[in-house]
């Protein structure tokens, strides 16, 4: 009995040394890195808004082919999504719905729902140059990564971060690190991962960027793969429209929504 | 002459004989066994896999075996087709195209590599019909029919008549979809192929994935093993020169599966080490037996040379006894090595606990050696050669021998 309480009361010191370390430390540490954490959940945000309707046009390309389709997308915060395919005709109301790691395809013409399998999250997003894990995992480098600003360069009058990314020790991810281009407004420029080797897999950049939604934003989105052929193989995105902070409802992220048609 | 002495000279002391006889019979006995063995299972494992999965040969495009892309296709079939007919040495082919997709029951979702195959050709050419446990294979009236793998059945819980909804990437970068009905479930015996693999018929696979007429592998069967080589030259050559839109290629058997043939070489390797040690100790048994018959014998000789025996002579006599004494052995040990053999692959030996790790190989829980010419000759072939080999040797000291101090010895 006496000896639970000691231990217990050991514990509560020691919690209570710890917290106060903490507390002395962190603003150092703040003080010595003009928060990289801060600046990738800005971007984060900027990307997203509370909310984002947007239409995407995507195209597939390869050395000897190419495949546009036109995809529509709803965001919630950083975890909720729900995309729906409006063109070609093909494939027209096939949809994927994403809530925290997540994710559900739905195929109008066998009218199922299917939950993607831990198994297959690897694989490529509707034959995209993104994986379902770009997807369902877009936002673990907010919460599983430490950064650190590698350095700063000045394009046109502003100031762009480097940031690098490495995952924490036991943090449930793929990459082995990963390297980003921030812009000090919040607009993403590249984003590269890197596997364990520190081999960099894939890198999506960001171009064209202009008034849209509001703000300045990046209208082309590249995601080339290391591993391609050719340097013919990349998927880029197209913004067509975007709009942010467009109130949405609940049931817009169900998989009964996902079965319809969405406007 | 010398044949009856060397006659009479062998069963001079019998023990000593019948002991050297029963050693070279006996290596030759565990030669011819252990050959024989070897040969059957290789040759099972060879079949397997053929008939499973890869057929004898594959018409492929360039670059498709290293990395399974959709797109890599055989644009045009037919024109395959018509090599295939005039090519001599083929038994018979038929056309497969693959896909990886979401696999989803009811309860679960996997993934797992589609396979369209034709429902009349493709029994010619695997033996995916008999290894059907549950209900049937694909006919040819089916559409959206399937045949699943055992264990992925188990992993789905599905059973005969449900439904199964397949999701992928088709070949135009449009989503495949479909729902299959489960018409047979099959167990090849290689658990990795159990866990992913279904079948559905050619036509509705290339409906479902935009195929437009194209497929991924001719598959091709020989007449035998052994003519593999020079058909395979013989296609690749002509498949070469087709007008297509991509570059296609002719792979065989062992190229198709690497791991095989390693696997394979390893074991042979392995086995080739534990014959060289029994060569090498029935060797020096036969050199022990015949120095000692020449030491023994030294006094003999010398008094065979005084009363005018040549050399040559002597060499001659204990060339024939080693031949008679070899030729004895070896004959005893083929006789009984083959009746071993021959009754080993009508019972079949079963391999206990090794079984699960043989499964993996689609090797059945029972062995059977394979008995041929080859192996029942080709050990015993050796054995002769050293043996004889190792003889010459007290045979050609034999020249060394001056009479008078021979006979004054010992």
């Amino acid at each position: 009995m006496t000896k639970g309480n000691q231990s217990m009361i050991t514990r509560r010191l020691k919690t209570i040394g710890f917290t106060l370390g903490i507390l002395l430390v962190l603003p150092a540490a703040a003080a010595a890195n003009p928060n990289a954490g801060a600046i990738i959940a800005k971007a984060w945000d900027y990307m997203r808004g509370k909310t984002s309707v947007s239409v995407v046009r995507m195209t597939v390309h390869r050395e000897d082919w190419q495949r546009t389709s036109v995809i529509k997308a709803w965001t919630r915060g950083r975890k909720t999504s729900i995309f729906q395919i409006v063109a070609p005709k093909k494939d027209k109301g096939n949809g994927t719905l994403k809530k925290d790691r997540d994710m559900w395809t739905y195929n109008p013409k066998i009218n199922r729902v299917v939950k993607i399998p831990p198994s297959m999250m690897s694989q490529s997003w509707m034959g995209s140059d993104f994986s379902n894990n770009d997807l369902s995992k877009a936002d673990t480098i907010l919460m599983d990564y430490t950064h650190e600003i590698t350095g700063t360069t000045e394009v046109n009058g502003i100031t762009v971060y480097d940031i690098t990314s490495i995952p924490k020790p036991d943090a449930p991810v793929i990459w082995g690190k990963q390297a980003l281009k921030i812009r000090e407004d919040g607009v993403l420029l590249e984003q590269a991962f890197f596997d364990e080797d520190m081999e960099p897999v894939k890198i999506m950049t960001t171009t064209d960027i202009r008034m849209i939604g509001g703000k300045p934003f990046p209208a082309r989105w590249t995601m080339r793969s290391m591993e391609a052929e050719s340097d013919q193989d990349y998927t880029l995105l197209e913004y067509e429209s975007l709009d942010f902070n467009v109130p949405l409802r609940d049931s817009l992220f169900t998989l009964n929504a996902l079965r319809k048609p969405l406007r | 002459m010398e044949l009856l002495m060397a006659w009479r000279n062998v069963w001079r002391n019998p023990r000593r004989t019948i002991l050297t006889i029963l050693a070279i019979a006996f290596a030759c006995i565990l030669l011819v066994f252990m050959l024989s063995l070897q040969i059957g299972m290789y040759e099972v494992m060879i079949n397997t896999a053929v008939k499973t999965r890869t057929g004898h040969m594959q018409v492929l495009a360039d670059g498709y075996n290293q990395d399974h892309k959709i797109r890599k296709v055989i644009s045009d079939p037919e024109a395959v087709a018509r090599i295939l007919d005039d090519t001599p040495h083929i038994t018979g082919y038929t056309f497969r195209a693959n896909g990886f997709a979401l696999l989803s029951s009811d309860q679960r979702t996997y993934g797992g590599l589609i396979t369209g195959v034709d429902p009349v050709s493709e029994p010619r050419i695997s033996n995916i019909k008999s290894i059907i446990r549950k209900g049937r294979f694909l006919s040819p009236s089916d559409t959206n029919s399937a045949v699943i793998g055992s264990l992925l059945a188990k992993r789905l819980k599905i059973d005969l008549g449900d439904e199964l909804v397949v999701l992928g990437s088709a070949r135009d970068g449009a989503i495949a979809a479909t729902v299959l009905t489960v018409a047979g479930i099959f167990s090849s015996g290689m658990d990795d192929y159990d866990r992913s693999a279904i079948q559905i018929p050619l036509a509705h696979f290339q409906e479902v994935f935009a195929m437009e007429g194209t497929v991924h592998e001719a598959v091709i069967t020989c007449d035998s093993l052994w003519n593999v080589g020079s058909a395979q030259t013989a296609i690749s050559k002509a498949v070469a020169g087709l007008e297509q839109k991509r570059r296609l290629t002719c792979l065989s058997w062992d190229e198709l599966t690497p791991g095989l043939v390693q696997s394979i070489q390893m074991d042979l390797g392995g086995g080739l080490i534990f014959y060289g040690i029994l060569l090498i100790m029935v060797a020096f048994s036969i050199m022990n037996t015949f120095l000692m018959a020449v030491f023994e014998r030294t006094r003999e000789f010398g008094t065979l040379m005084a009363i005018g025996a040549r050399p040559g002579r002597l060499t001659t006599m204990l060339v024939y006894e080693s031949a008679f004494l070899t030729l004895c052995g070896i004959g005893l040990g083929i006789g009984a090595g083959c009746l071993l053999t021959l009754w080993a692959q009508h019972a079949g030996i079963p391999m206990g606990d090794a079984e699960g790790m043989l499964r993996q190989y689609g090797i059945p829980g029972l062995i059977r050696p394979k008995l041929t010419l080859a192996t029942a000759l080709a050990g015993p072939a050796v054995v002769f050669l050293i043996t004889m080999l190792t003889a010459l040797y007290p045979a050609v000291k034999v020249h060394r021998i001056i009479p008078v101090d021979a006979m004054r010895a010992a």
